[in-house]
């Protein structure tokens, strides 16, 4: 017996091919989704975010199109072992990713609402948070494609500086609050905008756990640490 | 006196309270080596299912833990298999004591061409002498027991050929419990069924093994990783792993194993 790749039935291997190609379709779709967010809160484009909230309905149909390719590969390949997990995976970082997708979405709908109001010194705070959380999805895209189990476990730990950032803007923002309660609507969007931004961090987090439960079969040991201190 | 074999324990694992325990074993057909060097454990009141591919020694393993290999000349074994720690391949074991404590049942269903209650007496006959009364609810415990009862129940005279293959293969597991084995050897009981049969016998291995050690050869994965409690894969006469069927079917250590459970066989 040569260890082989390769399936005896040639379309189990192509379906698994598909798979794995409609997820990256996806991950790369959010990675621009999310892009043209921050550069639509940035340019105070409001049309740019509308193209960003349409663009959304194109993710949410691709996470039922990898759903519905996945439930066939398990009713008619019922496979198994590292196959089981590529098919589990594959569910779990679609649903990841059209979260994201969302996410990328109400930052669009909330930079509306900023760019309809006079232009704040805070809210350019939040570019290089989105930015961060921007590279931090990128790579766990990469480590999922990779199926780099070690690339997964460095970008998982890296959501904490995420975290601190966040929090870090999270009291920056009380405190311009408090001095010009005018900003408070303004405020409160740009407060929820850096929690979607930072909640994107944690399904990054998810796609790498993914991508460790892939290769080994079992869930990272490791805690993840976490900075999120905004509820302290 | 020769002192006492001490296995090499190299491939050996030990299942928690292991009923039947193959030693070494290797087996030869004239010259060719079917079985190389063999150990492992099949636990008590447990399932174990025996994978690999056609050919790579299952089944000949499940006719050295009967003997019935014994009856062909020119092959034999080598090592031990241990049943309740006496080996059964020593030549003081007598083989119609392993016959009452191991049963079989085969690919196809070999009703004899006899009715339905004397399918179960006949065997039960050989072992021991009962009565009439006595004899009708052994063999009505034994239908109940291979979850037969109830379909035939009204036709006990009728000839055991006219029923069904799924059917005739529950007639078969109630021939083998009708003994009271300890142990009942399984080789692809429910290849020759269709899914409804298989699935009535595969419920049947749920309840079977509150009482009995099963050990079954299965080529359907599914099966194997449904029913089994223990998995050992098997290839080219050697044990390549074995281990809890849930660690088999969704992480197994050797690469081989994933191969092959995965369909990227050769």
């Amino acid at each position: 017996m040569t260890p082989a790749n390769e399936h005896i039935v040639k379309s189990f291997d192509s379906e698994l091919a598909r798979l794995n190609r409609e997820i990256e379709r996806m991950g790369n779709l959010a990675l621009s989704q999310l892009d043209a967010a921050i550069s639509a809160l940035n340019k105070r484009d409001l049309a740019a975010a509308d193209r960003v909230v349409a663009g959304d309905n194109d993710l949410d149909q691709m996470e039922r199109d990898v759903a519905h390719d996945a439930l066939k590969l398990l009713a008619l390949r019922q496979p198994m072992a590292r196959d089981l997990r590529e098919v589990y995976a594959a569910l779990r970082v679609s649903a990841d990713i059209e979260r994201i997708g969302d996410y990328a979405s109400n930052i669009a709908k909330r930079s509306k609402v900023l760019s309809a109001e006079d232009p704040m010194r805070v809210t350019a705070g939040m570019i290089p948070l989105a930015q961060m959380a921007q590279q931090l999805l990128a790579d766990a895209l990469r480590a999922f494609r990779e199926r780099d189990d070690q690339m997964a476990i460095t970008v998982r730990a890296r959501d904490v500086e995420l975290d601190a950032l966040y929090t870090t803007l999270f009291r920056g923002l009380l405190t311009y609050m408090a001095e010009d309660t005018r900003k408070l609507t303004a405020c409160t969007q740009l407060m929820f905008l850096g929690k979607d931004v930072e909640r994107i961090g944690d399904h990054a987090t998810n796609i790498c756990e993914s991508v460790w439960f892939l290769v080994h079969g079992k869930p990272i040991a490791e805690r993840r640490e976490k900075a999120d201190r905004t509820a302290e | 006196m020769t002192e006492p074999v001490i296995p090499k324990t190299e491939k050996v694992v030990a299942a928690a309270g292991a009923k039947l325990s193959a030693r070494n074993l290797s087996f030869y057909y004239q010259q060719a080596r079917a079985i190389d060097n063999v150990s492992f454990d099949v636990a008590e009141r447990k399932i174990t299912a025996l994978i690999g591919p056609s050919g790579c020694g299952k089944s000949t393993l499940l006719r050295i833990f009967n003997r019935i290999y014994s009856v062909y000349p020119g092959q034999r074994a080598e090592g031990e298999v241990m049943l309740d720690g006496e080996n059964i391949l020593a030549p003081g074991y007598s083989l119609n004591r392993l016959r009452s404590k191991v049963g079989m049942v085969f690919q196809k269903p070999v009703p004899f061409p006899m009715s339905i209650f004397d399918n179960i007496s006949y065997g039960i006959g050989h072992y021991e002498k009962l009565g009439r009364a006595e004899m009708t609810d052994r063999v009505e415990q034994a239908l109940r027991q291979a979850a037969l009862w109830d379909e035939v129940k009204d036709k006990l005279k009728h000839s055991a050929l006219g029923l069904s293959g799924g059917q005739q293969q529950r007639l078969c597991i109630a021939r083998a419990v009708a003994l009271k084995p300890e142990v009942i050897l399984f080789d692809e009981p429910t290849s020759a069924l269709d899914p409804i049969a298989t699935g009535k016998i595969e419920q049947l291995f749920a309840e079977l093994k509150q009482q009995f050690t099963i050990l079954i050869v299965t080529h359907n994965m599914q099966q194997a990783a449904r029913c089994s409690d223990y998995t050992a894969f098997m290839y080219l006469g050697e044990l390549v792993e074995f281990g809890e069927t849930e660690t088999i079917f969704t992480k197994p250590t050797k690469q081989q194993t994933e191969d092959y459970i995965t369909g990227r066989f050769g």
